[in-house]
Protein backbone atom coordinates (compact mmCIF):
# COMPACT_ATOMS: atom_id res chain seq x y z
CA UNK A 1 0.00 0.00 0.00
CA UNK A 2 1.31 3.51 -0.80
CA UNK A 3 0.02 6.91 0.33
CA UNK A 4 -1.08 9.70 -1.18
CA UNK A 5 -0.25 13.06 -0.24
CA UNK A 6 -2.73 16.24 -0.62
CA UNK A 7 -2.01 19.97 0.53
CA UNK A 8 -4.76 22.93 1.05
CA UNK A 9 -4.07 25.87 2.05
CA UNK A 10 -5.84 28.56 4.72
CA UNK A 11 -5.97 31.78 4.52
CA UNK A 12 -5.39 33.19 8.01
CA UNK A 13 -2.97 34.48 10.74
CA UNK A 14 -0.54 32.95 10.14
CA UNK A 15 -1.59 30.94 7.14
CA UNK A 16 -1.59 27.21 7.43
CA UNK A 17 -0.81 24.38 5.51
CA UNK A 18 -3.12 21.44 5.48
CA UNK A 19 -1.20 17.94 4.52
CA UNK A 20 -3.39 15.22 4.04
CA UNK A 21 -1.85 12.00 4.40
CA UNK A 22 -3.41 8.71 3.46
CA UNK A 23 -2.06 5.25 3.55
CA UNK A 24 0.99 3.57 5.01
CA UNK A 25 4.27 5.76 6.02
CA UNK A 26 7.37 4.05 6.21
CA UNK A 27 10.84 4.03 4.21
CA UNK A 28 9.68 4.16 1.04
CA UNK A 29 8.07 7.53 0.87
CA UNK A 30 8.53 9.57 4.07
CA UNK A 31 11.14 11.98 1.59
CA UNK A 32 7.38 12.75 -0.21
CA UNK A 33 6.32 14.57 2.90
CA UNK A 34 9.36 16.41 3.63
CA UNK A 35 9.07 17.57 -0.02
CA UNK A 36 5.43 18.69 0.52
CA UNK A 37 5.90 20.60 3.73
CA UNK A 38 9.19 21.81 1.74
CA UNK A 39 6.29 22.95 -0.68
CA UNK A 40 4.33 24.62 1.58
CA UNK A 41 6.57 26.45 3.25
CA UNK A 42 8.23 27.54 0.56
CA UNK A 43 4.74 29.01 -0.63
CA UNK A 44 4.07 30.84 2.18
CA UNK A 45 2.46 28.90 5.09
CA UNK A 46 3.57 29.51 8.51
CA UNK A 47 1.13 27.06 10.64
CA UNK A 48 0.86 23.31 9.65
CA UNK A 49 -1.28 20.90 10.19
CA UNK A 50 -1.01 17.05 9.27
CA UNK A 51 -4.24 15.11 8.80
CA UNK A 52 -3.23 11.77 9.50
CA UNK A 53 -6.84 10.47 9.21
CA UNK A 54 -6.23 8.06 6.72
CA UNK A 55 -2.73 7.03 8.03
CA UNK A 56 -2.98 3.22 9.20
CA UNK A 57 0.53 3.00 9.62
CA UNK A 58 3.89 5.10 10.55
CA UNK A 59 7.38 3.57 10.69
CA UNK A 60 10.44 5.61 12.18
CA UNK A 61 11.11 6.88 9.14
CA UNK A 62 7.66 8.71 9.62
CA UNK A 63 8.90 10.01 12.61
CA UNK A 64 11.77 11.58 11.21
CA UNK A 65 9.53 13.01 8.42
CA UNK A 66 7.57 14.61 11.25
CA UNK A 67 10.57 16.03 12.71
CA UNK A 68 11.52 17.83 9.86
CA UNK A 69 8.65 19.46 8.89
CA UNK A 70 8.79 21.04 12.20
CA UNK A 71 12.23 22.30 11.78
CA UNK A 72 10.88 22.95 7.82
CA UNK A 73 8.32 25.25 9.32
CA UNK A 74 10.61 27.04 11.90
CA UNK A 75 12.77 28.19 8.41
CA UNK A 76 15.35 25.40 9.36
CA UNK A 77 17.24 23.13 7.32
CA UNK A 78 15.48 19.35 8.13
CA UNK A 79 17.45 17.42 10.41
CA UNK A 80 20.75 15.19 9.23
CA UNK A 81 19.13 11.88 9.01
CA UNK A 82 22.17 10.51 10.16
CA UNK A 83 21.23 12.01 13.67
CA UNK A 84 18.66 9.33 15.18
CA UNK A 85 17.64 9.91 18.62
CA UNK A 86 20.17 12.72 18.83
CA UNK A 87 17.89 14.86 16.18
CA UNK A 88 14.69 14.00 18.26
CA UNK A 89 15.98 14.90 21.66
CA UNK A 90 17.59 18.05 19.78
CA UNK A 91 13.82 18.91 18.63
CA UNK A 92 12.73 18.41 22.09
CA UNK A 93 14.94 21.50 22.84
CA UNK A 94 13.73 23.26 19.49
CA UNK A 95 10.08 22.83 20.73
CA UNK A 96 10.24 24.95 23.78
CA UNK A 97 8.66 28.43 22.56
CA UNK A 98 7.75 27.20 19.58
CA UNK A 99 4.21 27.76 19.73
CA UNK A 100 2.80 24.86 18.44
CA UNK A 101 2.81 25.97 15.21
CA UNK A 102 2.49 22.30 13.90
CA UNK A 103 -0.49 19.95 14.45
CA UNK A 104 -1.50 16.59 14.16
CA UNK A 105 -5.04 15.97 13.60
CA UNK A 106 -6.95 12.75 13.85
CA UNK A 107 -3.64 10.59 14.71
CA UNK A 108 -5.05 6.68 14.79
CA UNK A 109 -4.96 5.07 17.80
CA UNK A 110 -1.64 3.17 16.66
CA UNK A 111 -0.27 6.34 15.19
CA UNK A 112 -0.68 7.35 18.52
CA UNK A 113 0.88 5.19 20.58
CA UNK A 114 4.18 5.53 18.29
CA UNK A 115 4.07 8.97 19.00
CA UNK A 116 3.74 8.07 22.56
CA UNK A 117 6.37 5.79 23.06
CA UNK A 118 8.54 7.69 21.35
CA UNK A 119 7.86 10.62 23.44
CA UNK A 120 7.02 12.77 20.28
CA UNK A 121 3.16 13.41 22.01
CA UNK A 122 4.83 16.04 23.60
CA UNK A 123 6.47 17.92 21.14
CA UNK A 124 3.53 18.19 18.62
CA UNK A 125 -0.26 19.88 19.46
CA UNK A 126 -2.29 17.19 18.78
CA UNK A 127 -6.20 17.70 17.61
CA UNK A 128 -9.40 15.62 17.35
CA UNK A 129 -9.59 17.36 13.55
CA UNK A 130 -8.10 19.50 11.14
CA UNK A 131 -10.51 22.19 11.98
CA UNK A 132 -9.54 22.04 15.15
CA UNK A 133 -6.04 22.12 14.76
CA UNK A 134 -6.53 25.36 12.03
CA UNK A 135 -8.28 26.60 14.77
CA UNK A 136 -5.92 26.06 17.53
CA UNK A 137 -2.63 27.52 15.39
CA UNK A 138 -4.55 30.49 13.93
CA UNK A 139 -6.42 31.36 17.40
CA UNK A 140 -3.10 30.58 19.48
CA UNK B 1 11.90 -8.24 -7.21
CA UNK B 2 11.77 -11.69 -5.35
CA UNK B 3 8.89 -12.45 -3.33
CA UNK B 4 8.47 -16.14 -1.92
CA UNK B 5 5.39 -17.20 0.40
CA UNK B 6 4.89 -20.03 1.90
CA UNK B 7 2.84 -22.03 4.23
CA UNK B 8 3.55 -25.57 6.48
CA UNK B 9 1.10 -27.78 9.01
CA UNK B 10 1.68 -26.73 11.99
CA UNK B 11 0.96 -23.26 12.38
CA UNK B 12 4.14 -21.46 10.78
CA UNK B 13 4.54 -19.44 7.73
CA UNK B 14 7.03 -17.95 5.79
CA UNK B 15 8.11 -15.46 3.25
CA UNK B 16 11.50 -14.19 1.30
CA UNK B 17 11.59 -10.37 -0.02
CA UNK B 18 14.28 -8.68 -1.98
CA UNK B 19 16.24 -6.05 0.30
CA UNK B 20 13.86 -2.78 -0.93
CA UNK B 21 12.11 -0.59 0.92
CA UNK B 22 9.66 -0.69 -1.58
CA UNK B 23 9.06 -4.19 -0.26
CA UNK B 24 8.37 -3.33 3.24
CA UNK B 25 4.22 -3.07 2.57
CA UNK B 26 4.36 -6.95 1.55
CA UNK B 27 6.10 -7.82 4.69
CA UNK B 28 3.42 -5.73 6.69
CA UNK B 29 0.74 -7.97 5.12
CA UNK B 30 2.34 -10.43 5.51
CA UNK B 31 2.63 -10.29 9.43
CA UNK B 32 -0.84 -8.85 9.95
CA UNK B 33 -2.57 -11.92 7.84
CA UNK B 34 -0.34 -14.60 10.13
CA UNK B 35 -1.50 -12.49 13.30
CA UNK B 36 -4.99 -12.78 12.23
CA UNK B 37 -4.74 -16.62 11.22
CA UNK B 38 -3.43 -17.16 14.47
CA UNK B 39 -6.19 -15.45 16.17
CA UNK B 40 -3.94 -12.83 17.66
CA UNK B 41 -5.51 -9.03 18.65
CA UNK B 42 -5.65 -5.95 16.77
CA UNK B 43 -3.05 -4.41 19.29
CA UNK B 44 -1.13 -7.37 18.59
CA UNK B 45 -1.08 -7.45 15.23
CA UNK B 46 -0.60 -3.52 15.19
CA UNK B 47 2.44 -4.11 17.38
CA UNK B 48 4.15 -6.85 15.49
CA UNK B 49 3.39 -5.36 12.26
CA UNK B 50 5.45 -2.11 13.71
CA UNK B 51 8.30 -4.33 15.33
CA UNK B 52 8.87 -6.60 12.11
CA UNK B 53 8.95 -3.60 9.67
CA UNK B 54 11.42 -1.66 11.84
CA UNK B 55 13.51 -4.54 12.23
CA UNK B 56 13.30 -5.65 8.32
CA UNK B 57 13.44 -1.61 7.18
CA UNK B 58 16.82 -1.46 9.64
CA UNK B 59 18.39 -4.84 7.67
CA UNK B 60 17.87 -2.97 4.04
CA UNK B 61 18.96 0.18 5.06
CA UNK B 62 21.78 -0.89 7.63
CA UNK B 63 22.64 -4.47 7.04
CA UNK B 64 22.70 -4.62 3.28
CA UNK B 65 23.06 -0.71 3.06
CA UNK B 66 21.88 -0.48 -0.78
CA UNK B 67 23.60 -3.84 -1.88
CA UNK B 68 21.87 -7.17 -2.96
CA UNK B 69 20.50 -9.17 -0.39
CA UNK B 70 17.15 -11.71 0.66
CA UNK B 71 15.97 -11.78 3.80
CA UNK B 72 13.34 -14.37 5.14
CA UNK B 73 10.43 -13.89 7.68
CA UNK B 74 9.36 -16.53 9.12
CA UNK B 75 6.01 -16.13 11.78
CA UNK B 76 4.55 -19.34 13.55
CA UNK B 77 2.41 -19.63 16.83
CA UNK B 78 3.77 -21.18 20.13
CA UNK B 79 1.38 -22.06 23.08
CA UNK B 80 -0.05 -18.41 23.34
CA UNK B 81 2.90 -16.18 21.76
CA UNK B 82 3.34 -15.47 17.97
CA UNK B 83 7.17 -16.14 17.17
CA UNK B 84 8.51 -13.89 13.71
CA UNK B 85 12.30 -15.07 12.73
CA UNK B 86 13.92 -12.39 10.62
CA UNK B 87 16.99 -13.84 8.55
CA UNK B 88 19.22 -12.38 6.40
CA UNK B 89 22.98 -12.66 5.19
CA UNK B 90 24.14 -8.99 6.17
CA UNK B 91 26.88 -8.25 8.20
CA UNK B 92 26.39 -9.40 12.34
CA UNK B 93 24.46 -6.89 14.36
CA UNK B 94 22.74 -7.32 17.53
CA UNK B 95 20.06 -5.07 18.11
CA UNK B 96 19.50 -6.28 21.34
CA UNK B 97 22.51 -4.88 23.32
CA UNK B 98 23.55 -1.10 23.15
CA UNK B 99 22.07 1.94 24.71
CA UNK B 100 18.26 1.72 24.82
CA UNK B 101 17.34 4.83 23.25
CA UNK B 102 14.99 6.24 25.77
CA UNK B 103 13.16 9.72 25.48
CA UNK B 104 13.99 11.48 28.42
CA UNK B 105 17.79 11.48 28.15
CA UNK B 106 19.97 11.44 25.07
CA UNK B 107 20.85 8.83 23.53
CA UNK B 108 23.93 7.94 21.15
CA UNK B 109 22.87 5.97 17.81
CA UNK B 110 23.92 2.30 17.94
CA UNK B 111 25.27 2.39 14.39
CA UNK B 112 25.70 5.01 11.64
CA UNK B 113 22.74 5.96 10.06
CA UNK B 114 20.73 7.04 12.63
CA UNK B 115 19.67 3.86 14.43
CA UNK B 116 17.83 4.10 17.50
CA UNK B 117 14.24 4.85 16.94
CA UNK B 118 13.02 2.20 14.83
CA UNK B 119 15.14 -0.15 17.06
CA UNK B 120 13.45 1.58 20.40
CA UNK B 121 10.18 0.89 18.99
CA UNK B 122 10.77 -2.55 17.89
CA UNK B 123 11.82 -3.25 21.85
CA UNK B 124 8.85 -1.46 23.33
CA UNK B 125 6.60 -3.56 20.38
CA UNK B 126 6.83 -7.12 21.52
CA UNK B 127 7.73 -9.45 24.46
CA UNK B 128 11.29 -10.74 24.14
CA UNK B 129 13.68 -10.07 21.45
CA UNK B 130 16.75 -12.46 20.65
CA UNK B 131 19.69 -11.90 18.24
CA UNK B 132 22.07 -14.66 16.82
CA UNK B 133 24.77 -14.96 14.22
CA UNK B 134 24.23 -17.34 11.79
CA UNK B 135 26.99 -19.54 11.40
CA UNK B 136 27.37 -19.74 8.01
CA UNK B 137 26.64 -15.66 7.65
CA UNK B 138 24.23 -13.13 8.65
CA UNK B 139 21.68 -12.62 11.50
CA UNK B 140 18.62 -14.45 13.15
CA UNK B 141 16.28 -12.36 15.23
CA UNK B 142 13.52 -13.81 16.59
CA UNK B 143 10.72 -11.41 17.79
CA UNK B 144 7.86 -12.95 20.54
CA UNK B 145 4.90 -11.54 21.53
CA UNK B 146 1.64 -12.31 23.37
CA UNK B 147 -1.14 -12.79 20.83
CA UNK B 148 -2.93 -11.26 23.66
CA UNK B 149 -4.28 -8.10 23.32
CA UNK B 150 -1.75 -6.37 25.70
CA UNK B 151 2.14 -7.35 25.17
CA UNK B 152 3.53 -9.33 28.37
CA UNK B 153 5.59 -6.36 29.62
CA UNK B 154 2.67 -3.65 28.73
Amino acid sequence: MGMTIGVDHVEGDPPVAVVTLDGELDASNYEGVIDAVRQAYAGGARGLVLDMAGVSFMASSGLFALHSAVRIMRGDTPPDPEAGWGALHEMSVDHEGEGGKVRIAAAQDAIARVLDRTGMTKLFGMSDSRDDAVAAIQEG
Amino acid sequence: MVVKVGQAPHRRRWLTVSSDADRLAEVRAFVRKAVADFGGSKRASDDLVQAVDEATCNVMLHGYAGKPGEIEIEAALRDRNIEIRILDRAPSFNPTVGPDAGTTSPARPTRPGGMGMGIHLLRTMVDAVHHSARSDGGNELTLVRSIEDQAQED
